[in-house]
């Protein structure tokens, strides 16, 4: 090094004044530049999250119309002890309609009597026909009976009605003559907004108003339940034996090549792979959370398997040859050292993947997972779909009221992985403290 | 220096003795083509604490895990000759590695506890080779060889909290206990004070000295005061040739061979 | 032979200078004390005590040098935990350097007497064969410190052998001052000066023999003190 570096002086010390200031700034600017960014990843995260909650906090709730309706034995044609097949025989449509008229005799037209109607839920007469199987003491006495508002009346009660809101912004296709029931059901308090557990309790169904997350929810648990099952033994046993016993050669290599290459590979990929395999060769039906299950471990397993190696490769050889030295074999160097130290690595590992398959739908959609199933799946070989896809559908779905179905799926969506993710957090700390 | 004549080398001083507890000849090893030890001829006393001295890279600590076959785990790492425990060659085909380990055990560079408990870690070796029967009697075994460490009073009351919460000294000291515990006949120290403050060195230092009344013990080290102090007996390694053997007073004060003069005084290194 | 002791060719070049010097310092006290011996064998001819004066501030001199030498080998031992040639040189230092302030000691002792002896008159007569007593011890000293400068393990065998010559002279002086007694009483005590003197210059080839000793032990390794001459060679050939 040159004694001029050192120079002291007033040039010298100029010059490094000028050094330190400029790098100064540097820091201080680079500083700022991931402040920005930041600040901007959450502005777009906060702009997301507002938009969906602010969508599809309304899905939460549901406006429900309180009628009192007498169960009229004649009306419904039954006698005094009906048995069950009675009851279902009996025409509960026409007992509906004739007391909706008979409460609403405003209702003149045809056509005015078909919009009233449609006021309800088209589910209703079925419900009550329910409410009389179910307890057969009501026949012959008044119920004052909640009904199910249709999904058009319940999202102009939501948004619209009260409101002084400007043409454009109305939502509505209720008639005037709709509107005027409802003013007139309001001002009676008959009309109230309820938390809405048909959402939570049914499947999907063609009526918003009745369409509800839960075929969803237990088709991604059960989907998800065959993917854990599955990948997380295999994905562990591989990583464990290309980390610990493979030999280095050039077999290993191209596997690990290929394995690093998945996991790069698009997700719909796996879903064509699925249809050929699982479904046209095995002949696996489709729409299942056993093949949703598969198709989702083809595409977990290298996730899982990567980040289990990772963990494996942190755990520090110091370990290893400390058990070696004290004589344990290979097999028990594995099971009593390597593996409890990078079990949170690799639980980590797994549940983001869990995540990732909780949030897949384009290999779902490949296998059929894409069906409009109105039943609670009961187990891996019924017909289900997934939170994502049902997402998708309703996203697609042309009435008003899905809109905010979607977001509410979304938001039920994203609490889950909220919720698997701090799983995995908490999972670390957990494993990782004690030692 | 491949496979044309097998090179010989003859070592300076004393590598023989009467009753030796293992016995080493014509050991090469190789990493794939690369000779690391040639030709090493010694013998290794019963109870006595022998020191392995040399420059970084002179083959000491692989000459040190060809003793247990620490080597074995080391793909491309081959061993030739004789090396014998007692009359048994340990790089016989019958030989259970795991078995030689518990004969042969070791103690490493860096203090390397499992991240288990303190109980736990010296209670690894009696588990795996089936010491103990019982409760109680595994509680004896750690009690013995924390006591002979010099730990037990340090550790008694905090056996089940994590052994990676103790000392760099006192860790060391753990995976001596851990090593003894399963009562080997040789021990195998591969810079077992290099990462310990000097205090903690003295302390270890002081162990290995109680140690030679039961343990045959090899130790590698840096520090030449160190192998000066431990030791009753030194070898001098250099470029993979076992240079001298002597006793260690003699070694220190008037080595037989040149180069072992030049590497004590401090002209290579 | 003497590659073997090596000063130089450490990594660390300072101690390489530290050795250095304590060598060159050795050798420096050395030729101070071989000034005393001059001195005091000129004071010994010439019955000048303007010698004597110069011996007693040079073994001053030479005591300081000791006492620096010493420090500067404890230093060493401190600081770099010297082993094998380089331990041998400082312990056979150290020692040799004790043997040269002895040396030099011995030499003030006998200039005091020369002193005693001008300031008393003694006759010439007590101081035969001193002289040449005196002149072997010097030669003896001086070669010896060529040895130590030098490191010849060889020529420092063969001077060994000079001791026994030191010590014949030496009976043959305590013979001849014991004549002298027996010729008169009143001489005893003038004798027995001359007698002490004569003992000085023994001790000092006997301390000659002890630096030699430390060469041997510094560049061979053995430690040849109170080993017959043929056992030392014996022990010389074998290490060879």
């Amino acid at each position: 090094m040159s004694t001029s570096t050192y120079n002291s002086g007033s040039d010298a010390d100029q010059r490094r004044a000028n050094r330190t200031k400029k790098r100064n700034a540097a820091e201080k600017r680079f500083q700022w530049y991931g402040r920005l960014s930041i600040a901007f990843g959450i502005a777009c995260v906060l702009y997301l999250f507002t938009d969906i909650i602010s969508k599809g906090i309304g899905a939460f709730t549901q406006t429900y119309i309180n009628v009192e309706i007498e169960f009229d034995r004649e009306m419904l044609r039954l006698g005094e002890a009906p048995t069950e097949k009675e009851i279902k025989a009996a025409s509960f449509n026409s007992f509906f309609k004739k007391t909706l008229r008979a409460k609403f005799p405003e209702a003149q037209s045809r056509r005015e009597k078909s919009q009233l109607y449609a006021m309800f839920s088209s589910d209703m007469p079925l419900i009550l026909r329910n409410m009389v199987i179910e307890a057969p003491s009501i026949l012959g006495t008044k119920q004052n009976v909640s009904m199910i508002a249709d999904d058009d009346f319940d999202t102009f009660f939501k948004h619209t009605y009260g409101r002084d809101l400007n043409a454009e912004d109305r939502i509505s296709r209720l008639s005037d003559f709709q509107e005027s029931i409802l003013g007139k059901l309001v001002d009676s308090g008959a009309v109230e907004k309820r938390f809405n557990t048909i959402f939570f309790t049914n499947a999907d169904s063609r009526e918003p108003e009745l369409a509800g997350i839960r075929g969803a929810i237990v088709g991604s648990i059960l989907t998800l339940l065959v993917t854990l099952i599955l990948s997380f033994p295999i994905a562990v046993a591989t990583a464990i034996y290309l980390e610990e016993f493979a030999p280095k050669n050039k077999i290993t290599d191209f596997i690990e090549v290929n394995i690093n290459n998945l996991a790069a590979v698009p997700s719909v990929i796996f879903g064509l792979l699925g249809l050929a395999m699982f479904i046209n060769v095995f002949g696996l039906p489709r729409s299942i959370p056993l093949v949703g299950g598969l198709v989702l471990t083809l595409m977990t397993l290298p996730t899982i398997i990567i980040s289990s190696r990772s963990a494996i490769k942190a755990v520090p050889p110091s370990i290893r040859e400390a058990a070696l030295g004290m004589g344990a074999s290979k097999v028990q160097t594995v099971m009593h050292h390597v593996l409890p130290s990078a079990m949170p690595g690799m639980l980590t590992g797994t549940i983001i993947g869990m995540a990732q398959a909780l949030g897949e739908t384009a290999p779902l959609l490949m296998i059929g997972m894409v069906a409009f199933i109105v039943d609670v799946p009961g187990g891996i070989s019924d017909p289900a779909t997934v939170l994502p896809v049902q997402i998708f559908l309703w996203s697609d779905s042309p009435e008003r009221a899905f809109v905010e179905k979607t977001s509410a799926a979304i938001m039920v969506l994203l609490t889950f992985l909220i919720i698997m993710n701090s799983l995995a957090v908490w999972l670390r700390k957990r494993l990782e403290r004690r030692w | 220096m491949l496979d044309t004549a097998k090179e010989t080398y003859q070592t300076a001083g004393e590598p023989f003795l009467d009753e030796p507890k293992m016995r080493v000849r014509n050991a090469d090893v190789f990493y794939a083509d690369k000779q690391a030890i040639f030709d090493v001829n010694i013998d290794i006393g019963k109870n006595e604490v022998i020191s392995m001295i040399g420059p970084s890279g002179c083959g000491k600590s692989t000459f040190l895990r060809c003793l247990n076959r620490m080597n074995d785990t080391i793909d491309i790492c081959r061993v030739t000759g004789e090396l014998f425990l007692e009359d048994q060659d340990i790089y016989d085909r019958s030989i259970d590695v795991v078995e030689l380990r518990a004969r042969v055990g070791m103690v490493f560079q860096k203090p390397n506890p499992f991240p288990k408990s303190i109980y736990e870690n010296v209670a690894y070796g009696a588990r795996i080779h089936g010491l103990t029967d019982t409760k109680v009697e595994l509680d004896e075994l750690i009690e013995k060889s924390l006591h002979r460490c010099g730990l037990w009073n340090e550790v008694k009351d905090r056996l089940e909290e994590p052994a990676t919460g103790l000392s760099g000294g006192q860790q060391q000291r753990l995976c001596i206990a851990r090593a003894i515990a399963v009562n080997p006949e040789v021990i195998l120290m591969d810079e077992p004070c290099s990462a310990l403050d000097p205090i903690a060195t003295a302390t270890v230092e002081e162990l290995i000295h109680e140690l030679s009344e039961n343990f045959t013990i090899c130790i590698v080290t840096h520090s030449m005061q160190q192998a000066a102090r431990v030791s009753s007996r030194t070898a001098y390694f250099h470029l993979g040739k076992l240079i001298e053997v002597n006793d260690t007073s003699k070694v220190f004060t008037n080595p037989e061979h040149q180069l072992t003069e030049e590497y004590i005084t401090g002209r290579i290194g | 032979m003497n590659e073997d002791v090596m000063v130089g060719g450490h990594i660390s070049r300072q101690y390489d200078e530290e050795l250095d010097e304590i060598r060159s310092r050795v050798l420096q006290m050395g030729g101070l004390v071989e000034t005393q011996m001059d001195k005091t064998l000129d004071a010994l001819r010439e019955d000048e005590s303007d010698h004597i004066v110069d011996v007693e501030k040079l073994d001053r001199k030479v005591n300081k040098m000791e006492m620096l030498i010493d420090e500067e080998c404890t230093q060493i031992l401190a600081k770099r935990q010297p082993a094998a040639g380089d331990l041998r040189l400082i312990i056979a230092t150290s020692k040799s350097v004790r043997d040269l302030e002895r040396i030099g000691d011995e030499a003030e002792r006998v200039a005091h007497m020369v002193r005693n002896a001008m300031d008393n008159q003694i006759s010439k007569k007590a101081f035969k064969g001193l002289l040449s007593l005196g002149e072997q011890t010097k030669e003896l000293l001086h070669k010896t410190l060529n040895v130590y400068a030098r490191m010849e393990t060889r020529k420092a065998v063969k001077l060994m052998r000079k001791d026994q010559e030191i010590d014949d002279e030496y009976s043959r002086v305590v013979l001849r001052l014991i004549e002298y007694m027996k010729k008169d009483p009143d001489n005893i005590s003038d004798a027995l000066d001359v007698m002490w003197a004569a003992r000085s210059l023994e001790r000092i080839g006997d301390h000659c023999i002890n630096i030699l000793e430390n060469v041997i032990y510094l560049v061979e390794g053995e430690d040849v003190r109170h080993t017959g001459i043929k056992e030392i060679k014996r022990q010389l050939s074998n290490s060879d």
